[in-house]
Formats: structure tokens, C-alpha cells, sequence
């Protein structure tokens, strides 16, 4: 059984891990019908994905319910509007429109899903403002540099800024330019290396947590 | 507990209040002060705006009705702009959640300009895979997408006569809440299959594309509320965006106002702190 559980998985990472990786740099015609395939392959695998993550969390609800846990009550909501959703969407044929006129999955997407991730995004600004009013302190020096281009990119992003303090504008866009995107630069190239060492660490075996826990 | 010390711990519910009525007025009594037109936004503008007639644009809308009130006015700019070009429009999204909005722009913006389905333009929708969509497209448009949002086979359709993969896109931009987005389309798409990209993100994306923007890996940027805005003016029909740029610029100062104020009380109550060290010891 190691074998199936722990072996062949190993080498078919392995082995489609070095493919793929040559496939980039072979413009051969059979390199690009294998990237084709490939591809298909993972769009298939995309779609069982979205199957096993919507049943688990059926799964994870169903037993929240069945127990009576804190908050159960808002494991049904979610339950009853997730298949609720789930039937009208199929009986729509996933159509949220027809002819330009709204279906039932359309109006349940426009006046439900649309408003409350709509609601959740602006309540963001509330909590942001009551959040920098308690904790943006120039508390050392460095928090102070923060504070003080914080406020110029503030002023520079908006024409009211530009307005009152008209060298907030370019002063924001070198910011934004120079020293932001050096700074990023440097966290990418960083998180790009260590991307590529885990990709190496995973498809020599090296890493292998992604096969789950269990006994050898 | 000192004034200043009440004052740091006011209840947010003023906060929100402040910030409430930051938003409203402004929308209710406009100012309209007048936009500057940022370089960045300007090279997606340019560049869709030099391209001929007829040319094949891809406009990916990657997001979800969370990122709504910014990236819905630049996705409806852009294709206004794209219509009056008369380039042939190809849309699609990433993100399943906003298949249903995508959908929306469209169909609105191409009734706007009389524009017409499988002939000026189509939706492809959602497929799923995430970034393989994208290197599938580069390999073949037809096998990702083989109909269109409304049913119909792609095969054929006169807006994609000659074009078999994104080799065969003259420019494409992408409308980004997250991932993927601008990053992934630029690796499993640009760089594979050389086409222009463009990109659009929302406000606090904005500052983490720049490194992209810096090294020409997309030619232009449209971030968030203010990218849109510039978009809008630039293409002379103001919106939404230009709508909500003073309710912006208010909430902005009223934030920078309430970090100076809690700063001073701060500053105010390390004083009085010492103070009292000082005459205790």
C-alpha cells in the first residue's frame, strides 16, 4: 500500500513536475499538444475541485446542524441558501439572464449576492477609519516616515489633496513609483526564490506534506 | 483618565458617523473638482485608442460584486471606449462569482452603442481552472470556450474570425479583485503568448501592481476609484467614478484629520504621563 499512497504519487510529481517544467523552454509542436492536454486535464481537475469544496462544506454545515453547535443557526442559513441557489441555478440552466431579462438565478445574484458582498467591502472603510484613529501613532521614527507618506499618498490620490496641497500628486506618484515598487520588487524576487525552492523541494520529494498526514 | 485619554479611546460609533457623513454629503451635494490624469492610467487609454479597427480586444473581468463600486465603472469605461473604437470586444471572467456582473457590463455597455452579440462582440463567461483557462486560451480559444455565455458555439462566431489562440489578441486587459488577476495572466498569458496587457485593480491592490508597471510587464494601470475616474474623464462620459471621487476625497481628509487629532491627544497624553513621573519621583 505504501506504494499507492506514498510512491506513485511521489513519482508522478516528479515526473510531470520536470516535464512541464522543459516544456516551457521546447516550442516543438508536440511540447505545445502536451501543454494542451495538459491544460484540459487541469480545468477538468479544477471543476472536481469546486465539487469536493462545495460538499465539504455541505459536510461541515450538515454535522454543525445535526449537533446544535454555537452558531448553528447560521450554518442553516447558509445551508438553505446555498441549495436553494444551487436548484434554481440548475433549474436556469446557470443563466442569471435571458433576452436581458432577469431569471430567478439572476435576481437572486443581483439582489442578494451582489448587495451583501457590496455591503461587506464598504463596511471596510468604517472599520479602516476607526482603526487608523487608534493606531496610526507616530510612536518611533520609523512609524513616523510611515505616517507621513501615508498622508501624502492620501492627499495625492484624491483631487481634494491635489487641490489643497497641489505637490501632494507627484509626491504620491514617486512614492508609488520608486520607493513602493523597489520595495515590492525586492519581497517578490524573495517570494519568487522561495516558490521555486519549494517547487524543486516537491518535485524531488523532498517536501511532501501535501500528501496529507498518516503512517508510512 | 485625561481628556486626552478619553479622546484616544472615543467610541467608534462617532468614527462611522464621521466617515457616513463623509460618504453621503458629498454624493448628495457634488463638487466636481477636476481629476488629473495620471501617466498610468493614460498607457491603457493610449494604447486601446491607437489600435485599428476591427482589432481583437480581450477584456478579462476578474472580479466579484465585493469589488463592484471600483472596478464596475472602469470595466464600464473601457468598454465604452473599446465600442466607439470599433475594436471586435472578447469578454470574459475568471472568477465564477462575478460571471453574473460580467454579464451585466456587457450586455448594458453593448446596448449603449448598439453593438451586437457574435458579431462586435461576445461573452465567453466562466470556465474553471483559474490560470490553466489562460494557458488553455493560449493554446486553443475554442476548446476552452466552445460556446459562448449564451449557448452558442464560438466556432464561427464572425467577432472571432481569425483568432485561434491569445496569440491572435492585439491587446488584453484585465480587471482585477485578486488573484487571479493581473499577476496571472501576465505569467501563464503575456509572457507565454506575447500579446499586450493592461490592467485594472482595485485601490488597495494598486501599490502591489507598480513593480509590474515599473518593468513594462503591463503597460498601464487603472487603480481603483481614482483610475476609473481618470478612465471616465479621459473618455469623456463621466459616471460613477467621478460621481464618487469627492465622497473619496472627503473620506480621505476625514481620515487624515483623524490621524492628526488622534496623533496630538497621543502626544498630549505622553506629556501629561511624564508630568506625573516627574512629580512623583
Amino acid at each position: 500500500m505504501i506504494l499507492l499512497r506514498r510512491q506513485l504519487p511521489l513519482l508522478i510529481t516528479m515526473v510531470t513536475g520536470l516535464v512541464m517544467a522543459a516544456q516551457y523552454y521546447v516550442p516543438h509542436p508536440a511540447s505545445e499538444q502536451l501543454l494542451t492536454s495538459v491544460t484540459k486535464w487541469l480545468q477538468i481537475i479544477g471543476g472536481f475541485a469546486l465539487i469536493l469544496g462545495i460538499t465539504s462544506l455541505f459536510h461541515v454545515h450538515a454535522s454543525k446542524i445535526r449537533r446544535k453547535e454555537a452558531g448553528w443557526g447560521y450554518s442553516l442559513v447558509l445551508y438553505t441558501g446555498m441549495l436553494g441557489t444551487i436548484v434554481v441555478g440548475i433549474w436556469n440552466n446557470g443563466k442569471e439572464s435571458i433576452d436581458g431579462a432577469l431569471t430567478s438565478f439572476g435576481w437572486i445574484y443581483s439582489y442578494t449576492l451582489v448587495p451583501l458582498q457590496g455591503t461587506m467591502f464598504a463596511i471596510l472603510a468604517f472599520f479602516i477609519a476607526s482603526a487608523a484613529y487608534r493606531s496610526f501613532r507616530a510612536r518611533s521614527r520609523e512609524a513616523a516616515v510611515l505616517l507621513v507618506a501615508a498622508v501624502i499618498v492620501m492627499m495625492g490620490r484624491v483631487p481634494l489633496g491635489e487641490y489643497i496641497l497641489p505637490l501632494s500628486g507627484d509626491l504620491s506618484s514617486w512614492i508609488l513609483n520608486v520607493l513602493n515598487a523597489s520595495v515590492r520588487r525586492a519581497i517578490l524576487i524573495g517570494v519568487s526564490l522561495g516558490a521555486v525552492a519549494l517547487s524543486f523541494k516537491i518535485i524531488f520529494g523532498v517536501e511532501r506534506s501535501y500528501l496529507g498526514g498518516g503512517k508510512e | 483618565m485625561g481628556f486626552a485619554e478619553r479622546m484616544l479611546r472615543i467610541d467608534r460609533r462617532i468614527i462611522f458617523l464621521v466617515i457616513g457623513l463623509c460618504t453621503l454629503l458629498p454624493l448628495l451635494f457634488p463638487v466636481g473638482l477636476p481629476i488629473k490624469i495620471s501617466s498610468e492610467v493614460r498607457g491603457v487609454y493610449d494604447y486601446i485608442d491607437k489600435l485599428p479597427e476591427g482589432s481583437v480586444f480581450l477584456l478579462s473581468l476578474d472580479f466579484d460584486p465585493a469589488s463592484k463600486p471600483e472596478l464596475y465603472p472602469q470595466a464600464v469605461a473601457i468598454l465604452r471606449h473599446a465600442f466607439r473604437k470599433n475594436l471586435r470586444v472578447m469578454a470574459m471572467t475568471l472568477w465564477v462569482s462575478g460571471t453574473g456582473l460580467a454579464d451585466q457590463i456587457i450586455s448594458q455597455t453593448a446596448k449603449e452603442a448598439g453593438k451586437e452579440s457574435g458579431k462586435d462582440y461576445v461573452f465567453l463567461g466562466w470556465s474553471p481552472g483559474g490560470s490553466a483557462v489562460i494557458l488553455n486560451m493560449g493554446q486553443d480559444l475554442y476548446t476552452t470556450f466552445p460556446a459562448d455565455y449564451d449557448g452558442k458555439a464560438t466556432k464561427g462566431l464572425p467577432v472571432l474570425a481569425g483568432v485561434q489562440n491569445l496569440r491572435d489578441v492585439a491587446y488584453a486587459v484585465t480587471l482585477a479583485a485578486g488573484n487571479p488577476g493581473v499577476e496571472a495572466w501576465y505569467v501563464f498569458g503575456k509572457d507565454k503568448y506575447k500579446f499586450e496587457l493592461g490592467g485594472g485593480c482595485t485601490g488597495v491592490m494598486a501599490p502591489g501592481l507598480y513593480p509590474l508597471l515599473r518593468s513594462g510587464q503591463i503597460n498601464g494601470l487603472i487603480g481603483g476609484l481614482r483610475g476609473a475616474a481618470e478612465y471616465e474623464t479621459l473618455v469623456g462620459q463621466k459616471g460613477n467614478a467621478v460621481a464618487g471621487m469627492d465622497a473619496q476625497s472627503a473620506t480621505h481628509l476625514a481620515i487624515i484629520v483623524l490621524v492628526a487629532i488622534c496623533n496630538v491627544f497621543y502626544f498630549a497624553m505622553l506629556r501629561q504621563q511624564r508630568r506625573h513621573e516627574r512629580i512623583g519621583s
